[in-house]
């Protein structure tokens, strides 16, 4: 939710200085309440809990220690980490390279046909993401489809262990949060003003330094959108990574899960959570500052 | 007019709060019980004969109903704890006594399932369904002979491997296979099996609980160890896919129905502890899921193919030569640890 709301707000570029007064706070009350109750009490339960003790049966047990936060940071638990910040990395890079061009498509061709793309953009999110990854293990499987029409076409003799891969995994991240890549792209290209490029080209820009000096800069807002809304949630995600990657190579996600659950030890699984977050706001605040130094 | 209107708001006022009362006595019946393992036609079945409606929550793992339970999110009816659950739940006396008056079709019960040692003579509990952990193979690719744990984890079927993504199970075939008893999980004993570990984590292809048979029918693995439910149904599916119980030792897991102590429903879960002992209902549970129904008298309702399928019912095997997890309290964090990290190499 936090994360969305500052991409949007990244998306939507600098706002006006103007002081608001009372009546759009009471417009504003609901959202207010919903953060509190959704985003501020649970992440201080975490907190909380991050710092406690727990029972032989899982239970929490409310007597301060510093132990989750010294086990959080043995090398072990950062080399994951380290890992699935990696994952969330290439599958953020992938994204652009693969989302921006898309955007700048959609956004730049005609009212009409921007509507019907932007549409099959989203058409997957109709379905669970769940049962689209499962549909990504039947493609991907040794008797799957992909494999099947390899060999039927004779490009291949014998079966690809495709799925069960780092491969696959990130083949799912990137299949997955694309559309969060071309979404505030789009929204940028969309604004851009045409006659800029005219006027760039009219100068004696080529096609690079036009695209480098004027594009770039101004569809800089989408993309930092686009790259906080892919990375944060790709470090986090579990399911994906697990199902794809076959539980063989463990994410910060499933660790974390794996404590709240099997592990029996919901204050450790808190502290991790707590770094992940630490590390989410760091992030944040590091393309904020970006951005101000971008402005200036 | 006016009156009148008065009148009509004060009766729906009363009306709405007799409703609220009557909410508060709730009438169904809520069950939290594993996913994919209460087959629905059981519970309709159930609904029709006695008029108690049943809602339903799914867990997939003890630990998760545990949590949840304690947390005291939804007053739950009826539980369906593994083995070594039902002993710490006695233990920290989080399970009400059960009215064996009121299930008489205790009776159904194999002699052997009527007195484990984790719920002596089924005070707090019901066996469900029960199954082991063995292995797998795709007969067609594996040419064998395979008779245990240290045939999976050979070099000849590195990559080729899918096993529970289950912490326990796993540090238990490592203690087994270095002779020591499943449930000894020190300190010193993880230590001891870590380098067989690492060895054989490193060979696998896929850590998978709720649906191993997936990577084997999807020819991605060849060989696995997997609850005895999933070989089951790799066999009916084709009989390539062979069962070995590991000669190393074999675990077994009962699944039980449990009241806990919170429930205000005693008498209706009872009615359904019951109903599911029946063995024309047991027989229904036994058709979806085919792991080794403890109930007799359901057992002799089933087809030859089911009796006869090794992996439900493994030819000439002793239950109870079988051996029991017991709870292992703090100690679960240790070998969640050793195994997550052992994956992460």
């Amino acid at each position: 939710m936090a994360v969305a709301a500052a991409a949007a707000a990244l998306a939507a570029g600098p706002s006006p200085q103007r002081r608001a007064g009372l009546g759009p706070w009471f417009a504003v009350t609901p959202m207010l309440g919903w953060l509190a109750l959704f985003v501020i009490v649970p992440t201080l339960m975490l907190l909380v809990i991050s710092f406690c003790e727990r029972d032989a049966l899982g239970r929490i047990v409310y007597s301060f220690t510093l132990e989750n936060y010294i086990r959080a940071f043995d090398w072990k638990w950062l080399k994951i980490l380290g890992i699935s910040v990696w994952y969330a990395f290439l599958t953020t890079a992938i994204c652009l390279v693969l989302g921006y061009p898309v955007a700048y498509f959609i956004g730049r061709s005609s009212e009409r046909v921007r509507g019907l793309l932007i549409m099959l953009v989203m058409i997957p999110f109709w379905t669970s993401f769940l049962i689209r990854t499962y549909a990504w293990i039947s493609i991907l499987s040794q008797e799957g489809l992909l494999n099947a029409l390899l060999m039927t076409l004779n490009i291949t003799s014998a079966p690809i262990g495709f799925l069960y891969t780092p491969f696959a995994v990130i083949l799912g991240l990137v299949y997955n949060f694309l559309p969060f890549m071309i979404l505030p792209i789009y929204t940028s290209v969309e604004k851009l003003d045409g006659s800029l490029i005219e006027a760039a080209y009219d100068l004696g820009a080529r096609p690079a330094r036009v695209f480098s000096k004027v594009v770039l800069p101004l569809t800089q807002p989408g993309i930092a959108a686009g790259i906080l809304l892919v990375f944060v949630p790709a470090i986090a995600m579990f399911a994906i990574t697990n199902l794809m990657g076959g539980g063989a190579n463990p994410t910060i996600g499933e660790v974390i899960q794996n404590q709240f659950t099997r592990a029996r030890n919901q204050p450790f699984g808190a502290a991790l959570g707590v770094l992940l977050l630490a590390i989410f706001i760091f992030s944040l605040w590091l393309s904020s500052k970006f951005r101000r130094s971008e402005q200036e | 007019m006016t009156k009148h209107k008065t009148k009509l708001i004060a009766a729906a006022c009363a009306g709405a709060m007799l409703l609220a009362g009557c909410g508060k006595k709730d009438e169904t019946l809520k069950l939290f019980s594993w996913s994919e393992y209460v087959p629905q036609a059981v519970i309709d079945k159930f609904t029709e004969e006695t008029g108690i409606k049943v809602s339903v929550e799914n867990y997939s793992s003890n630990e998760e109903m545990l949590a949840k339970l304690l947390a005291g999110g939804g007053a739950y009816d009826l539980i369906q704890p593994s083995e070594y659950t039902v002993q710490a739940m006695i233990k920290e006396d989080l399970l009400q006594e059960l009215d064996q008056a009121k299930i008489p079709n205790l009776k159904n019960l194999a002699p052997e399932f009527r007195n484990m040692p984790f719920d002596p003579n089924n005070k707090f509990s019901v066996p469900w369904l029960a199954g082991f952990v063995g292995v797998v193979y795709n007969a067609e690719v594996v040419p064998g002979p395979v008779v245990g744990y240290k045939d999976v984890f050979t070099d000849e079927h590195a990559g080729r491997i899918v096993i529970l993504d289950d912490a326990r199970e796993t540090v238990s075939w490592g203690l087994a296979t270095a002779g020591i008893p499943i449930n000894n999980v020190s300190d010193e004993n993880l230590a001891t099996i870590t380098p067989l570990l690492k060895d054989w984590l490193g060979k696998v292809k896929v850590f998978d609980s709720d649906s191993p048979k997936t990577a084997m029918s999807n020819g991605d693995t060849d060989i696995g160890i997997v609850w005895s439910g999933e070989g089951a149904l790799l066999f009916a599916e084709n009989p390539k896919f062979q069962w070995v119980m590991p000669v190393e030792g074999v675990h077994m897991f009962v699944d039980n129905l449990a009241i806990p102590k919170t429930s205000q429903n005693k008498d209706k879960a009872e009615a359904f502890i019951n109903f599911i002992l029946r063995p024309d209902i047991s027989k229904m549970i036994s058709d979806e899921f085919p792991y080794y129904n403890p109930n007799l008298e359901a057992r002799a309702l089933l087809s030859p193919e089911q009796l006869n399928n090794p992996a439900s019912y493994p030819p000439g095997f002793d239950v109870t030569s079988a051996q029991l997890f017991t709870d292992l309290g703090e100690q679960a964090s240790k070998v969640d640890e050793l195994i997550t990290t052992l994956k992460a190499q």
